[in-house]
């Protein structure tokens, strides 16, 4: 579903950030993007979101050339779904109104069937249903962020460090939430996360970056026992 | 009491649309549009040109409104969307800049006369012992006409949810399908045909000069931070606050406090009362008057 090639970003006049990186991701599977701070993770996920034009190489989703399309496009035409990894809700709005804005462009059966169904799915959202946004813990904006995505029914999950600033149970339900996902619905997930462990135990294949490039690549089962993971996501020498 | 309070609801009305016009445009783009004033007296003078050349007053209105709106567009897509990409200061500096080539270019089309629209004169009537003009009820009802338009946009159209949306977080308003960079340029549409009505009511009643600008500034963003900036809805609250103080210093009589029959404040001491205020507000409750959002963290 997702296809990145020979991948260049960066911000304004700034240097290239991803320094051509080239990843798959494809429909029922998780895919982790990993890494030491100020790797390019969160860049990479932007520039696949569309939120940052590549400045070379070509990103292809469905088998369409998508690299500048923006989000909001994407959102419409191909059914991404992103998850930001701070400000992932509208404070000012109701836990209602935050998944109503994810499915603008729904009928209203649809709409309401949907809605019902993330209730009896999330009853943390359920019980705080007509609650400001902003009046909500890091743990429950998290999945009502998650939950806001999934109201469009997306068929692509990009997901920029869901476990951020969470309490480890809080964590343990979020990972364990889209793991629920992806098996109940076709999804294709791309995840950046720092959590490497937990990530790992849900996905299927991760890619870990390096400054900007990709350093290694497997089956997030063999990466778990891999020690060259542990060095690179420490930020050593991938070479040691 | 019912002429101070009728005089304040004229008065806030005067400062309210082209308030509201301020707070919503900031709400999406943060930073406070000073040609938005100068946008107003665009209005005004427009809207007098449309008169003069044939069209009736209920067209001249509605037509200049829209005109300026797209116009406050332009400058938007031209201007702003790329001083904005090097900071919301940039962009405020571009907006002073506009404000007094407009000034230029007005003074240079119309010169230094106040011109008025083409109205018949009337005199005032009695209403529960105030005094009223035929010309004031028309623009408090053209006032809150536009002003109830804007609130039922803002909060029952698709529009309105998407304004909202973007005001409170752009980056999530965008992966959620929204075309941001639209909702913008409809919200800076919709802020120039406010504050053209504004700088048309103020005319309707009074005139318009190249001065109108430079005199409503102030009150303005004293209206539009008192009801917490980027609130559009609390501007009007704002401008009741400030038309308050502004007619309490005008319209009150100062005498018996130094022993003289009457002493009534100078007309231009009102905007005084505004940066008095202001101050005040800017140092204790610089947010505004509505700041009510929990925050957990």
């Amino acid at each position: 579903m997702i296809e990145a090639s020979n991948i260049r970003a960066g911000y304004g006049d700034g240097p290239d950030i991803l320094q051509d990186i080239s990843m798959t991701a494809s429909a029922r599977e998780i895919v982790t993007i990993l890494g030491p701070n100020g790797c390019g993770k969160s860049t990479l996920l932007k520039t696949v979101a569309g939120f940052v034009r590549p400045r070379g190489g070509a990103i292809r989703i469905n088998g369409e050339g998508a690299e500048t399309v923006p989000i909001h496009e994407k959102v419409r035409h191909y059914g991404v779904g992103y998850v930001p990894q701070t400000d992932n809700v509208f404070r000012t709005m109701t836990v209602t109104e935050n998944l109503l804005m994810g499915a603008r462009d729904l009928s209203r059966d649809t709409r309401n069937e949907r809605f019902e169904a993330l209730m009896t799915q999330y009853p943390t959202l359920a019980n705080k249903r007509r609650r400001k946004a902003s009046a909500l813990s890091g743990g429950e904006r998290q999945i009502l962020s998650l939950a806001r995505a999934l109201m469009a029914g997306p068929r692509i999950l990009l997901l920029d460090e869901p476990s951020a600033g969470l309490s480890p149970a809080m964590m343990h339900d979020v990972f364990e939430a889209i793991g629920r996902i992806r098996d109940a619905q076709d999804m294709c997930i791309l995840m950046v996360e720092q959590n490497a462990y937990e990530a790992l135990s849900i996905s299927d294949r991760a890619y870990v970056l390096s400054l900007g490039k990709v350093a290694l690549t497997a089956r997030s089962a063999d990466l778990l026992n891999d020690p060259a993971m542990e060095r690179l996501y420490l930020g050593g020498d991938p070479d040691a | 009491m019912i002429q101070f309070l009728f005089d304040t609801v004229i008065r806030a009305l005067d400062l309210a649309l082209i308030a509201v016009a301020l707070s919503g445009v900031y709400s999406l783009i943060k930073f406070p549009n000073v040609a938005l004033v100068q946008y107003s007296v665009t209005g005004a003078f427009l809207g007098m040109l449309l008169q003069q050349a044939g069209l009736p007053l209920l067209v001249a209105l509605p037509l200049s409104a829209a005109l300026v709106g797209l116009l406050a567009m332009l400058f938007n897509v031209l201007l702003f969307e790329r001083l904005l990409e090097e900071g919301s200061a940039i962009a405020l500096i571009g907006s002073l800049a506009l404000s007094m080539i407009l000034s230029a270019v007005f003074l240079l089309a119309f010169g230094p006369a106040a011109y008025r629209f083409d109205l018949p004169v009337a005199p005032a009537m009695r209403f529960m012992g105030a005094r009223v003009t035929v010309h004031q009820l028309s623009t408090l009802a053209i006032t809150l006409v536009s002003l109830g338009g804007f609130a039922a946009i803002l909060f029952f159209t698709r529009l309105g949810r998407e304004m909202r949306a973007t005001a409170t977080n752009c980056v999530l308003a965008a992966a959620s399908g929204i075309g941001t960079r639209g909702v913008i340029n409809a919200t800076v549409f919709i802020s120039g045909v406010l504050a053209a009505l504004g700088g048309m009511t103020l005319a309707m009643r009074g005139s318009v000069s190249i001065d109108l600008g430079t005199q409503m500034l102030l009150p303005v963003f004293a209206a539009a931070i008192l009801g917490g900036l980027g609130n559009a809805l609390g501007a009007i609250a704002g401008a009741l606050v400030i038309s308050a103080a502004e007619t309490f210093v005008t319209n009150t009589n100062f005498g018996p406090l130094f022993g003289q029959d009457f002493l009534f404040a100078p007309a231009s001491y009102a905007q005084t009362a505004s940066f008095a205020l202001l101050v005040l507000f800017l140092l204790f409750r610089p947010a505004g008057l509505f700041t009510s959002e929990v925050n957990r963290v």
